[in-house]
Order: C-alpha cells, then sequence, then structure tokens
C-alpha cells in the first residue's frame, strides 16, 4: 500500500485507522494494489470471492487483500 | 487448361526477384510441377509462393497460397471438403474430397486471423491489384508472410508493372534484413510497425544504410512515434501508411508523414476508383471498389477510431480496444500511443486487467530503447499521467526483452 501511494507521491499514514478518503486512497490505488498482489503472487486472485464490504480505511484494505490472498 | 481461363498480362515478368540470395526474375522462377486447380499450396519458404501465384496468372488457376504453419490439420480438412487439392510443401498432394468446377482467376486470401479462426476471402489478380498508375523503378523488399493480403500487394505490383523488383525475407532473415536489402539495392520497403520497431530497435545504423525512397506501413494502427523516428532516419523517403484488409483492400492512403488521416476523407462523393470511408458510432465503416468477393457495399471493418482534432485516428479492434475502468472508458490504441510518445520506449502493448472496483484496469507491456539508459514503472506512470485522464494511465507496467513479433510481422497491439 505504501508502495502505491509513494507511486502517487504520497505518503502512508502509520495508523491503520486512517479514513482512505481523508488520505487520498481511491479506488483506482486499491485496485493498482490488487494487481500489485497479484503479480507478487503470481496468481490470479478471485476478485469476487470476498463479496461487497465496506472499505473505509487502511485497515479495511489491508483486510481485504488478506482476505483476497487466502480466498 | 479451359478455353475459358483468363491470363494477365504479366509486364512485370522480367523483374528481377532475389530469393535466397540468388538472383533471377520472375521468368526465370523454378516451376511447381503438375499444380492442380482448385489448389491450397502450402509453402516454407517464399520462392514457393512467388512459383506458384506465377502459375496461378499464367494458368488462371483457382489458388490458395499460405504458409504451412498457418493452415493446421482441421483447417486442411475444411479446404478438401470445398473442393481444393492440397500441395505441400514437399510437393505432396492430397485430391479435393469434393469434386467441383474451378472459380477461374480465383485468388483466396486467409485473413491474418487476429479476430479468430482465419477465414478466406476470394479475390481476383485484378481486385489485388490496387497500384495501377505508372511507378518509378524500385525494389521492393518482401518481408511479409505469403498469401497475406501485404502479401499480394507487393508481389502483384511487381508482377503487373516495368521495373518493380523483389527481394524476398525468408522469416530466418528477419533479423538481419536491413543488411540484405542494402546488399541487394531495395529502395522500396513495406512493413508493419511492429516491424520497423523492431529494425530500429536491433539496429538503427543499419537501417538507415538501406537506400529507401519508399517506406510503407500496414496492418496495424499506425502511430505518430513510428512515423516520426522513421522520419529522422530517412529525411528525404517518402513515408506512406495504408489500411488494408483482405475484406476491403487497400481503402486508405496516407503519405503526409502524420497518424490518422484527414476527418474530410469521411463520407466523400462515390468514384469509381475509391473507396468511401465513414464512421458508424465509433467503427470504421468502408465501401471499396477493391472489396472480396461478395463484400459489395458497406463493410463494418471491427476496426475502432477516435477523433482528434481534423484527424480520425484508427485506435485498435472493437471488442478489445475499449476498456472500461469503473464506467470510464479508455482507448487502448491512444494509452499505447501515448507510451510509445515517450523517448525511453520502442514498443508498447496495453490491455485491460481485471480489477476489484472498477471492473478492469490499464495495463500494458513495454519494450525500453536500450540505447536513452533505463526507465522506471514510475516514469511511465508520470509520463502518462500528464497526457491521460487518471482512469487511463497505465498503473501495472511490465518490461519486456525483445519485441514480440509473429509470422505476420504483426504483434497484436
Amino acid at each position: 500500500m505504501g508502495e502505491v501511494m509513494t507511486a502517487q507521491g504520497r505518503a502512508l499514514p502509520a495508523d491503520d485507522t486512517a479514513d482512505l478518503r481523508e488520505i487520498g486512497f481511491r479506488s483506482l490505488d486499491f485496485s493498482e494494489l490488487a494487481l500489485r498482489v497479484e503479480d507478487e503472487l503470481g496468481d490470479e486472485l478471485n476478485f469476487d470471492a470476498p463479496g461487497l464490504r465496506r472499505i473505509a480505511t487502511v485497515g479495511d484494505v489491508l483486510d481485504f487483500i488478506e482476505q483476497l490472498q487466502s480466498a | 487448361m479451359s478455353s475459358r481461363r483468363r491470363t494477365t498480362a504479366l509486364i512485370g515478368d522480367d523483374n528481377t526477384v532475389v530469393v535466397a540470395g540468388k538472383r533471377l526474375t520472375w521468368r526465370t522462377l523454378h516451376k511447381l510441377p503438375q499444380l492442380p486447380s482448385p489448389a491450397a499450396v502450402l509453402v516454407d519458404n517464399g520462392a514457393d509462393a512467388l512459383a506458384a501465384l506465377r502459375h496461378h496468372a499464367v494458368h488462371g488457376t483457382e489458388l490458395l497460397v499460405a504458409t504451412e504453419s498457418r493452415v493446421d490439420e482441421r483447417m486442411r480438412e475444411e479446404l478438401g471438403e470445398s473442393g481444393f487439392a492440397v500441395v505441400l510443401p514437399d510437393g505432396a498432394v492430397t485430391p479435393a474430397r469434393l469434386k467441383r468446377v474451378e472459380e477461374s482467376g480465383r485468388a483466396w486470401l486467409l485473413t491474418s486471423g487476429s479476430t479468430g479462426r482465419p477465414k478466406r476471402i476470394g479475390h481476383t489478380l485484378e481486385s489485388l491489384t490496387t497500384v495501377t498508375a505508372d511507378q518509378p523503378p524500385r525494389t521492393w523488399l518482401l518481408p511479409y508472410s505469403p498469401g497475406t493480403y501485404a502479401w499480394w500487394q507487393v508481389v502483384t505490383l511487381s508482377l503487373t508493372q516495368a521495373d518493380q523488383g523483389l527481394v524476398v525475407i525468408e522469416p530466418h532473415e528477419l533479423e538481419n534484413w536491413p543488411a540484405i536489402a542494402a546488399e541487394h539495392g531495395v529502395t522500396a520497403a513495406s512493413g508493419t510497425p511492429t516491424f520497423w520497431r523492431q529494425a530500429i530497435y536491433r539496429d538503427a545504423d543499419a537501417l538507415a544504410g538501406v537506400p529507401l525512397e519508399q517506406i510503407t506501413l500496414g496492418g496495424e494502427p499506425v502511430d505518430q512515434a513510428i512515423l516520426d523516428q522513421l522520419r529522422e532516419l530517412f529525411p528525404a523517403t517518402r513515408i506512406s501508411w495504408i489500411y488494408a484488409s483482405s475484406e476491403v483492400g487497400a481503402s486508405i492512403v496516407v503519405h503526409d508523414g502524420k497518424a490518422g488521416f484527414p476527418r474530410s476523407w469521411l463520407d466523400r462523393d462515390p468514384h469509381p476508383e475509391r473507396p468511401v470511408v465513414s464512421v458508424d458510432g465509433d467503427e470504421l465503416v468502408i465501401r471499396s471498389p477493391h472489396h472480396g468477393a461478395g463484400l459489395v457495399g458497406a463493410v463494418r471493418t471491427g476496426d475502432r477510431v477516435e477523433f482528434d482534432g481534423d484527424r480520425v485516428l484508427i485506435t485498435g479492434r472493437l471488442d478489445t480496444d475499449e476498456i472500461n475502468v469503473g464506467g470510464s472508458k479508455v482507448s487502448a490504441g491512444v494509452v499505447r500511443n501515448v507510451l510509445m510518445g515517450h523517448p525511453g520506449v520502442s514498443w508498447a502493448r496495453v490491455f485491460a486487467r481485471k480489477a476489484p472496483l472498477v471492473g478492469r484496469m490499464v495495463a500494458a507491456e513495454v519494450v525500453p530503447n536500450r540505447s536513452l539508459g533505463p526507465i522506471t514503472d514510475a516514469d511511465l506512470v508520470q509520463w502518462c499521467s500528464t497526457r491521460l485522464p487518471d482512469y487511463g494511465v497505465p498503473r501495472r507496467i511490465r518490461f519486456l526483452d525483445e519485441i514480440p513479433q509473429k509470422e505476420t510481422l504483426k504483434s497484436d497491439v
């Protein structure tokens, strides 16, 4: 997540409760993060598996990615 | 030979043809023994393909010529069931399963297959000979795979016009073609943008050593970057790009050194020798006098266009060019043009990747220009960010070591 933020010229806050809207982490950034994870694993992730859920904080993003990896 | 068969005056029969380093003419090319008609002649070298074509031109037979590798077992069976004897490179003939009367003078082309399985399009030497005005004496490079529309374009020019020599480039010679072309005095060459990119990427100095008076690009979307690179290497050469396909023939020819064609060319008054080009939605539609058999009238090309000021840009195939990123649409071709406008990029392919939340994201593969030092994905993201909307910026970029190129000289961009 830090790499995605850095590529956009921004910094990732240390606090997992930080609000995504406030730090400017948009859906495109989130998608990029998912693709980075996919590339890292060398395997396609099932993006539909975790289902719809609210992703509002840095912690939500990290939970979601963790879920994707274990799906 | 049937008395009803039509023959074509072979004005170029004494033109030089260089194959495998040997200097021949059309007339002195070897003859293929006992070529049946209709025949699907599968070849593994350019000389056999030219010999088959000349036989067709002299005797007015029905011919499909293609490389052996493009016609798999299933397609060979289909050809047999459609009345073609299949002739293999070693001369072995599988007789047709269906006996039928030949279509005198019919030449069959296989589409490039970029939209799926290759299909047959019927032509004649006349419909394939789109250059009819007198040409200055030239020696043409022939790098195209036998049987493709672009191959027919070059060979019919050489066979039907005086002083239009040919230098055949076999697939194993593609890496070294500029040296061969320089040795044999090639003055005109036609190739895909990928073909030209490869040549610049491998050895721009060797390319610049070829005394080219005419450069032609076609078969893939032509972007401004490749036109500019060629112009820099060849300041005095005529550089043209052609939109052509097996279905509609050569339909758009542009000589002004710019990508796309003038918007004023759309919907011009019908003319017997000139195609009528129009746009329906974002699809290129062409009504062409050079069309294949059964394709009379307006043909939907399946190619996508975008307007850029007074130019019409052909960006790619309709079914793959448009990428929908969370409801915002972007053309892969436009993104590719931006990437290839970066001086550190030799080649790029842009495509959609499935992604959460937005459905699809723009991704790219890039071959960097080795002579200009290293570039990073961050450099390219930044370059694109100042030229594209945020949803059009490729966020995932993979670097490749070589420009991929298929037998058709295309790279499926």
